[in-house]
């Protein structure tokens, strides 16, 4: 009796594992310093399901791109994964494999858009050229259907393909570069993709029309995507999961809608109040107090949010908040859920 | 009060085997902004917004046209008198990170152009130091342990408030926002704009908020009027709050829809459309209507004809087939 309930379990717990195209379990990464090492990720667990959106929010030096490179075991010096499991599609762990086998997994599993895409292209070589390049480091036997494919996602993207493949970065705008990294991140079928910060550096209509076509080829291509951006707005827009990173930790996540329409923790809360809005009464914009997270802040005891928390009580100072479930798969990480911001 | 009247930018580019060409950067602006007032100036980047702002604190020479400080001309003006006079407009950047001096420290810099004004003032060093305190104070710093920091030292929204409290040392009465906040955290944003709103209530500063974020403007300037610039022209302008809630121009629709929708508090607005095609500086001066090759709801005579700024109850629009449609987000 009791061997059949184990073995039920185990196999529910199986096809969980396999709805998942990234699990990734207690992940843990630091800084070394020479002062000593300061986490920047701290027991995060985070699950990509497959074929779909994911948000992550945090500010600036928060450790969401951190975590977004622990994930795929690219944490470069002074950082160090010093704890966790990424498990990618319920098979391997990303973080035990040979750097061989990362390195193929990278491209044709994972792809990746960079935040400065002028950064991640190599200036002196047409896009064209960098194309077969990658080909050829992943062992593409077929380099003209390559190329052939490359022009097709280019066209989707609304490029002029020809044109495109013949220039160097320097002669593409901001636009196009982003539009550019997202077709290197597709043209090797990867499932998973992540963007970190790619529209930031965007005008409002590319911003626009770029969220539209990566929602469109999501949706044909059935792609598992992680987005990174300090922009509530971008996220709040194009994901169907929101994760709120604050200080290296996991405060709150769940379904978009749910998490914008009550959010629980205050850190949450201050920031959809703090961005303005075109609905509703603007003049109830309020600004988050306090600064931004530092490395004097991971020194805290308890909760990392205390002195910018509007509703903190002196115990909130003597432990860390786990994240708990308040409804169903919406998780907060706060011991005064529920209480009044003006008390 | 200052005003611009019909002013016109051309720039000149110098192409390599080929004629000279010409870009038409603004084309016959008018504003007026009172003082304590402020203006909106939306559009997206190339679109010659930044070119106003640059023409009014006298960076740049107007190709043609005028603007008026307080009744005076400044292009007929004699330098000593121009500069005195566009002491009273400051230009605030864009980039927090390029328009400090990395090897000054908040107070060399702070000092530098108060010594100055304490000389034309005939104050001591003591004034010096006060005011110093006063006006980071003013901006949300303390100034006991900012003023010995450099630069590098500060986050991004410190930064934009430094150089706020260094453009208030010459006591100005206009400040130019030109995209303060586009380089800052979104957490961080509305702290500089709520500095901004403060300023202009309390101290009587008139603003103009140059932007492509539609919902800062809102923020700023929701008493005032906001203009749409496509293309160096204005296209359309009216109160903030008229122009969001029925825009009359393709253009200004387009900026609206593009505006994220914040999922569980919004519902996107029931004629919502995307713009695909990219803004391109066209080769030749085009005929018709400036927006004419990305308009969805263009029709033969756009292509002949430029429509002008045109006034229609209470708002101006410059398009030959106006129509009002719901694009703007809408709370739940």
């Amino acid at each position: 009796m009791s061997d059949t309930s184990t073995v039920n379990t185990e196999s529910a717990f199986k096809d969980q594992k396999q709805k998942m195209a990234i699990s990734a379990r207690n992940i843990n990464v630091v800084y070394a310093t020479p002062t000593g090492d300061i986490p920047a990720v701290r027991d995060v667990d985070i699950d990509l399901p497959k074929g779909s959106i994911t948000g992550i929010i945090g500010e600036s030096g928060s450790g969401k791109s951190t975590l977004i490179m622990a994930i795929m075991n690219a944490v470069t010096k002074p950082g160090k994964i010093t704890s966790g499991s990424v498990i990618l599609n319920g098979e391997n762990d990303i973080l035990q494999l040979s750097s061989e086998k990362q390195r193929k997994i990278r491209g044709k599993e994972i792809g990746f858009v960079f935040q400065a895409a002028q950064n991640s292209l190599n200036p002196l070589r047409r896009i064209g050229q960098q194309i077969l390049d990658l080909g050829r480091a992943h062992e593409v036997n077929d380099l003209r259907e390559l190329i052939k494919y490359a022009k097709r996602l280019l066209i989707r993207l609304g490029l002029d393909a020809d044109r495109v493949l013949a220039s160097y970065q320097h002669e593409l705008s901001g636009g196009m570069r982003q539009r550019v990294g997202i077709m290197f991140s597709l043209v090797l079928n990867a499932n998973i993709v992540f963007l970190d910060e790619s529209t930031t550096a965007l005008d409002m209509l590319s911003q626009a029309s770029v969220l539209e076509i990566i929602r469109e080829l999501q949706k044909e291509k059935n792609l598992t995507i992680a987005f990174v951006s300090h922009d509530i707005g971008v996220i709040a827009d194009l994901s169907e999961r929101i994760e709120i990173f604050y200080a290296g930790e996991i405060v709150e996540e769940g379904k978009t809608s749910e998490v914008l329409a009550s959010p629980k923790h205050p850190y949450t809360k201050g920031l959809i109040k703090a961005i303005p809005k075109i609905s509703g009464d603007i003049d109830a914009a309020e600004p988050l107090k306090g600064s931004s997270p530092d490395y004097r802040t991971f020194k805290q005891k308890g909760c990392l949010f205390y002195d910018r928390c509007p509703i903190r009580t002196n115990s909130c100072q003597d432990s860390r908040p786990e994240l708990n479930i308040t409804n169903r798969d919406h998780k907060v990480a706060c011991f005064r859920v529920g209480a009044n911001d003006r008390d | 009060m200052i005003e611009i009247k019909n002013l016109q930018k051309f720039f000149q580019i110098k192409a390599k085997f080929s004629n000279h060409k010409t870009v038409h950067a603004v084309r016959n602006v008018n504003l007026a902004i009172p003082s304590g007032g402020a203006l909106c100036l939306i559009g997206e980047s190339g679109c010659g917004k930044t070119t106003i702002g640059r023409m009014l604190c006298g960076m740049e020479n107007p190709s043609s046209g005028s603007i008026i400080i307080d009744g005076q001309d400044i292009s007929k003006l004699k330098r000593g008198a121009r500069a005195k006079l566009l002491q009273k407009v400051q230009l605030i950047h864009q980039d927090p990170y390029q328009a400090l001096n990395p090897t000054h420290t908040i107070e060399q810099m702070m000092k530098a152009t108060l010594k100055k004004m304490a000389k034309q003032k005939k104050k001591d060093a003591d004034w010096i130091r006060q005011r110093m305190d006063e006006l980071l104070k003013l901006v949300g710093l303390d100034p006991e342990t900012i003023l010995f920091k450099y630069p590098h030292m500060l986050s991004g929204g410190q930064r934009q408030r430094v150089i706020i409290a260094r453009a208030l040392t010459v006591e100005p009465e206009m400040l130019i926002a030109d995209e303060v906040v586009s380089m800052i955290d979104v957490s961080l944003r509305l702290g500089i704009l709520k500095l901004l709103r403060y300023l202009r209530e309390r101290h009587n500063i008139s603003i103009l908020f140059i932007t492509h974020d539609i919902a800062s403007a809102r923020y700023l300037g929701n008493d005032t009027e906001l203009y749409v610039v496509y293309k160096g022209m204005v296209i359309e302008r009216g109160r903030t709050e008229r122009v969001i809630r029925s825009p009359q121009h393709p253009y200004t629709q387009a900026l609206l829809s593009a505006m994220p929708i914040l999922k569980g508090i919004e519902k996107p607005g029931k004629d919502r459309f995307v713009i695909t095609s990219q803004f391109r500086q066209s080769e030749e001066e085009p005929r018709g209507c400036l927006f004419a090759d990305r308009c969805p709801f263009k029709q033969s005579i756009c292509d002949e004809k430029r429509p002008e700024l045109v006034h229609k109850d209470d708002a101006y629009h410059a398009c030959f087939f106006p129509k009002v449609r719901q694009v703007a987000a809408e709370s739940i």
